[in-house]
């Protein structure tokens, strides 16, 4: 007889199964099954919702007082006209820099001596990898044993960096996606992960997992730059594009992932 | 977004600092919810909230009036207090009181006034499991858990919360949920 898993009886008792009807005549008859599914029922009910403590107004008044000290009078952004600027300035600014290398390749193989049919060839094709290299940028050069990921599915076994993967996945995200300078909060988060970053990066080059420092050296090279990024616009767009923490992004989630499915085996 | 939030929210980005209560009466209830729910005691939950609200405020002047503001300054407090519950996590000795005062608490909220002695240890017991069993979940899955099941927020707006894929947020509620049941085998008697 086919068992669930532990992690289908969970979804199941949440609602979440896209199975439940057969799940739940399985249940019927399995008696393991049914025991699992109790169980996890009955965490639920375990953790199920506590009372919230009630604000009273004199709490709010007290909360508003608190919050009101740390206000500083706002002045408004000019925003519009800014917003113009960075939707057309980006894309305009790559596809000029893209024109300027492609026009820097063909000036070099036209001045290039006609040495014969194979070698030019050759030497061409470098060119050409060459100047691909450098339009796919920083992110590349950061992985130079991986290329495009970290080229492992051995779970870290450590709580910490998982939270660590998690707490630096999010702070990148949040970054990616606002506009303006970086808050204070934002800036004192990836100081800090900094710090334990580097803690991370030489335990995983301890114990040998070239693929896990990698990744953790590529972050702790972002961590710095969000660490120092000057406060204005202009350079926080700058520093964003620089960073390219899509490529980034992917590489926690795969190591997360990894840190998933150990921690449910 | 309703006209008198509005207003506020020009009021406040042409300077005026007092607008800002319009917004917070309205919203702070639910910011404090959920702050509770992911820090689980209310002195950090005031915290939270507090710190939600000031960064909703200094990033008033680049806030898009098409979106709500409550579900705004909501997202703002899951990230801040998934990230209160990780600077305690990270910074035991702060952590480790924070604990014991809030087992006193939950003690006083599930006590029944008439419990005798036995029921009373009986309960501090259930809310130390619990509040330990919590404390070994990571941030994310703590969040993402105390939302779906306590909450009951929808999957994919706690994905769109924290900035991970819906499937990550799954992940992140089942395996809360697999920890906590292995946290409670001892006392439970062997489930499987």
């Amino acid at each position: 007889m086919k068992h669930y898993s532990e992690e289908d009886l969970i979804a199941y008792q949440m609602g979440e199964s896209s199975e439940a009807r057969s799940i739940g005549e399985h249940l019927e008859q399995c008696a393991e099954c049914a025991t699992l599914a109790e169980s996890v029922a009955q965490t639920l009910r375990v953790f199920s919702a506590e009372p919230v403590p009630m604000r009273t107004p004199i709490d709010m008044d007290l909360s508003w007082q608190r919050l009101r000290g740390n206000l500083a009078v706002l002045e408004a952004a000019p925003k519009k006209k800014r917003r113009w600027f960075s939707l057309w300035m980006w894309p305009a600014a790559g596809a000029f820099a893209a024109a300027v290398i492609m026009v820097a390749v063909g000036l070099r193989m036209h001045h290039m001596p006609n040495t014969g049919g194979a070698q030019e060839t050759a030497t061409q094709r470098a060119s050409v990898t060459d100047a691909l290299k450098s339009l796919v940028g920083r992110h590349q050069q950061a992985h130079p044993i991986n290329g495009h990921g970290p080229l492992t599915d051995v779970p870290s076994d450590d709580p910490q960096i998982s939270a660590h993967l998690d707490s630096a996945e999010r702070l990148l995200t949040t970054v990616n996606h606002e506009e303006g300078p970086l808050d204070e909060a934002t800036r004192a988060q990836a100081h800090d992960l900094l710090l334990k970053n580097a803690v991370y990066t030489q335990t995983a080059r301890d114990r040998g997992d070239l693929a896990e420092a990698v990744v953790l050296d590529n972050l702790g090279r972002v961590l710095i730059g969000l660490d120092h990024a000057p406060e204005t616009p202009k350079s926080t767009w700058q520093l964003r594009l620089e960073m390219n923490t899509d490529g980034l992004l992917l590489d926690l989630r795969v190591l997360r992932q990894n840190d998933e499915h150990g921690s449910s085996r | 977004m309703e006209k008198a939030e509005k207003e506020a929210i020009r009021r406040v980005v042409a300077g005026d600092r007092d607008a800002y209560r319009v917004l917070m009466d309205r919203h702070y209830a639910a910011v404090f919810r959920i702050s509770f729910r992911i820090t689980g005691n209310e002195a950090d939950a005031e915290e939270a909230a507090q710190e939600s609200f000031l960064r909703a405020y200094n990033k008033l002047p680049e806030f898009r009036q098409d979106a709500a503001f409550g579900t705004w300054v909501t997202r703002i407090a899951m990230n801040t207090a998934m990230n209160l519950v990780e600077r305690r996590n990270r910074d035991l000795s702060v952590y480790a009181p924070r604990v014991s005062d809030e087992v006193g608490e939950g003690t006083v909220q599930v006590a029944s006034h008439r419990a005798g002695p036995e029921r009373a240890l009986l309960d501090m017991e259930t809310a130390t499991l619990r509040h330990a069993a919590m404390a070994s979940l990571t941030p994310m899955e703590r969040t993402a858990f105390t939302l779906r099941h306590m909450e009951e927020v929808g999957m994919a707006e706690i994905a769109e919360a924290l900035g991970v894929p819906v499937n990550s947020a799954k992940q992140a509620v089942f395996r809360a949920v697999a920890k906590l049941r292995r946290a409670l085998e001892p006392v439970a008697g062997g489930m499987r």
